[in-house]
C-alpha cells in the first residue's frame, strides 16, 4: 500500500469522503431522528425556562429577607458608619447600608405617605433614630443563623435594636429550599431523560448502517476511519437537533410570552443545552458504532 | 503455509459450530469446503478473517496467530484477505467504481493509484461500462463480479468466497467459479464455501467437506461424482 505524506492526505480525504457520504445516507430518516431529538429538548429547554424563572423569584424573594438594625439616638453619623463596618465584618453579612434619620424620614413619608401626621405629631425636633439595613449570604439565611446575628448585633455598642422578619423568615426559607431541591431532583431526572433519548435515537440510526459498519470491517478499515463518520454524524445529530429544540422553544416562549410573563433563560444555559446534545449524541453514536464493529 | 488451523473449537451457545479443526492451507491452492447448511462453512471463513476467535486451538493467517493478535492488528490482517458474500454486501449509496474502490481508500492508497487500479479491475471484469451504475441497478452476476473486484482490487494473497454462487442461476455461476479459478491461476489462494461443491470442475482444486462443524477429509468430490 501507498503509505506516505501524501498517502496520509488520501487516507484524511477518504475519511472526509466518508464523514459526507454519512450525513447525505437517508436524509429522511435522519429528518425524523432529529425531529426526535429536537422534540425531547423541548421538553427539557422547558423545565430549563420554568427553572431559569423560579430562580430569579427565589432570588428576589430572598433578597428582601433582611435585618433592620437600629441605632441608639445620640449616635453620630460617623460612629453609626463603624458600627456598619464592625457588621459587614461578621460571616454571612453581604451588605451594610446606612440610613440616616433624614434619610429615614424621607423613606417614612414616601412609603407612608397617609401616615405623615403621625411625624407633624411628634414636634419638627423630633427625628426617627438612623438604622442599618443589612442583607445576608444565602448561607446564613436559616432561622438559628439568623438568631445568632440578631443577639450578636444586638449586643454591639451603640445598637439598639435588631429586627427581622421572624415570623415568616422559617416558612420562606423552607418554602426555597424545598423548591430547589425538587427543581434539581427534577432536573437530574430529565437530563438523564433525554440524554438516553438522544443516546438511543442517535444510536439507532448508526445501527441501521451495520452493512456499512460490517463491510468496512472486512475490507480492513482501521477502527478510527469507521467510526469518526458515526461520531461526526452523532456531534451533528446531537447538536443540530439540541438547537431546533431551543429554536422551537423560543417560538413557543414567544407565542405564550402574552398569556404568561416569564423570561428566556439566559446564553450560559442555552451553550450547555447545545453541548449536552453534542455530548449525547457522539456517545450514542459511538455507542452504536462500536456495537457494531464487534 | 499461508493458513493454520490447530485444534479449533467454536461454540455458539452450547452447541459446538466448528470442533477438532485441524487444517492447513497452502499458498496458491484453490481449496473448496462444501457442507450443508448449518455444517459450519461460514463460521470455518470467519475465523479464517478473524471475525471470530475460536475458543479453543488457534488460526494462523499470514503470520497473524488468533490468540495474540491484538484488535489494532485485525485491519492489517484483513488487508491481505478478499471476502466474496453470497449477498454480494454492496453498498447501495455508492456507484460500483466506490464498491470496488474502498479497500483501498480506507488503507490510504493515492488517489491516483485508486483509480489506475479500479479501472484497469473493471475493465478486466468486464464492468468498465457499469463504473457509474448503482448496485440496485445491476445483475446478481454483475454485483457478484462487483463484490469479487473489490474483494482483489487491494492485491490479497487469499480470498474468502463464502457460496458465491448462491443467489445466481447455473450459467451464471459457472461464470463467477471460472472467475474465481482464473484468479487463482493468477497466483491467489482461493478458499470457495458451497453447499454444491460439483460446480468446481473435478481435478482443480482440494475438496473438504464439514458435517455439523467437523471436517471430513476425504475427497467427497469423488464420493459425490459416484453418487451422481
Amino acid at each position: 500500500m501507498d503509505r506516505t505524506g501524501s498517502g496520509l492526505m488520501s487516507f484524511i480525504r477518504s475519511a472526509v469522503r466518508e464523514i459526507t457520504l454519512n450525513l447525505h445516507f437517508r436524509p429522511g430518516a435522519r429528518l425524523i431522528t432529529l425531529l426526535m431529538v429536537a422534540l425531547a429538548f423541548v421538553v427539557f429547554n422547558t423545565f430549563l425556562i420554568i427553572s431559569w424563572n423560579l430562580q430569579s423569584i427565589m432570588d428576589r424573594e430572598e433578597n428582601l429577607v433582611g435585618m433592620e438594625v437600629f441605632l441608639q439616638r445620640d449616635i453620630s453619623p460617623g460612629e453609626g458608619r463603624v458600627v456598619g463596618d464592625l457588621i459587614s465584618s461578621l460571616p454571612g453579612i453581604k451588605s451594610v447600608y446606612y440610613v440616616s434619620p433624614q434619610e429615614a424620614e424621607a423613606l417614612f413619608r414616601a412609603e407612608l405617605p397617609g401616615r405623615t401626621d403621625l411625624l407633624d405629631v411628634m414636634g419638627s425636633d423630633f427625628r426617627l433614630p438612623a438604622s442599618l439595613q443589612i442583607a445576608f449570604e444565602t448561607e446564613a439565611m436559616s432561622q438559628e443563623r439568623m438568631s445568632e446575628l440578631s443577639r450578636t448585633i444586638g449586643a454591639i455598642e451603640g445598637v439598639k435594636d435588631a429586627v427581622y422578619g421572624e415570623n415568616y423568615l422559617p416558612g420562606l426559607i423552607k418554602t426555597v429550599i424545598t423548591i430547589r431541591r425538587l427543581v434539581i431532583l427534577l432536573g437530574i431526572v430529565l437530563v438523564s431523560s433525554i440524554s438516553l433519548v438522544v443516546f438511543y435515537t442517535v444510536r439507532l440510526s448508526v445501527v441501521r448502517r451495520s452493512l456499512t459498519v460490517n463491510i468496512m470491517r472486512t475490507v480492513g478499515a482501521p477502527w478510527w476511519f469507521i467510526r469518526v463518520p458515526f461520531v461526526v454524524e452523532g456531534v451533528f445529530m446531537g447538536m443540530t437537533g439540541s438547537a431546533c429544540g431551543l429554536a422551537l422553544t423560543a417560538v413557543l416562549s414567544e407565542v405564550l410570552s402574552g398569556a404568561v410573563t416569564h423570561r428566556f433563560m439566559p446564553l450560559s444555559w442555552m451553550t450547555l443545552v447545545i453541548l449536552l446534545g453534542a455530548v449525547t449524541g457522539t456517545v450514542g453514536a459511538l455507542a452504536g458504532s462500536y456495537e457494531k464493529e464487534r | 503455509m499461508l493458513v493454520t488451523m490447530s485444534g479449533v473449537r467454536l461454540s455458539y451457545g452450547r452447541w459446538p459450530a466448528l470442533d477438532k479443526i485441524d487444517m492447513e492451507i497452502t499458498r496458491g491452492e484453490f481449496l473448496v469446503i462444501s457442507g450443508a447448511s448449518g455444517a459450519g462453512k461460514t463460521t470455518l471463513l470467519r475465523l479464517i478473517w478473524m471475525g471470530d476467535k475460536p475458543d479453543s486451538g488457534f488460526v494462523e493467517v499470514g503470520g497473524f496467530r488468533s490468540d495474540r493478535i491484538r484488535r489494532r492488528e485485525l485491519p492489517q490482517l484483513r488487508r491481505k484477505i478478499g471476502i466474496v458474500f453470497q449477498d454480494f454486501r454492496l453498498l447501495h449509496t455508492r456507484t460500483v467504481f466506490d464498491n470496488v474502490a474502498l479497500p483501498l481508500q480506507v488503507s490510504g492508497t493515492r488517489n491516483r493509484t485508486v483509480q489506475k487500479r479500479v479501472i484497469s479491475l473493471l475493465a478486466r471484469m468486464g464492468l468498465s461500462h457499469r463504473r457509474n451504475s448503482f448496485p440496485h441497478e445491476l445483475s446478481g452476476g454483475e454485483q457478484q463480479r462487483v463484490a469479487i473486484a473489490r474483494a482483489m482490487v487491494a492485491h490479497p494473497v487469499l480470498l474468502l468466497a463464502d457460496e458465491p454462487t448462491g443467489n445466481l442461476d447455473p450459467e451464471v455461476s459457472r461464470e463467477v467459479v471460472e472467475l474465481l479459478l482464473e484468479i487463482n491461476r493468477g497466483g491467489t489462494t482461493v478458499v470457495m464455501a458451497t453447499h454444491d461443491p460439483r460446480q468446481v470442475p473435478a481435478g482443480k482444486g482440494r475438496f473438504l467437506f464439514l458435517d455439523r462443524g467437523v471436517l471430513r477429509g476425504a475427497d467427497r468430490w469423488t464420493e459425490l461424482d459416484q453418487d451422481s
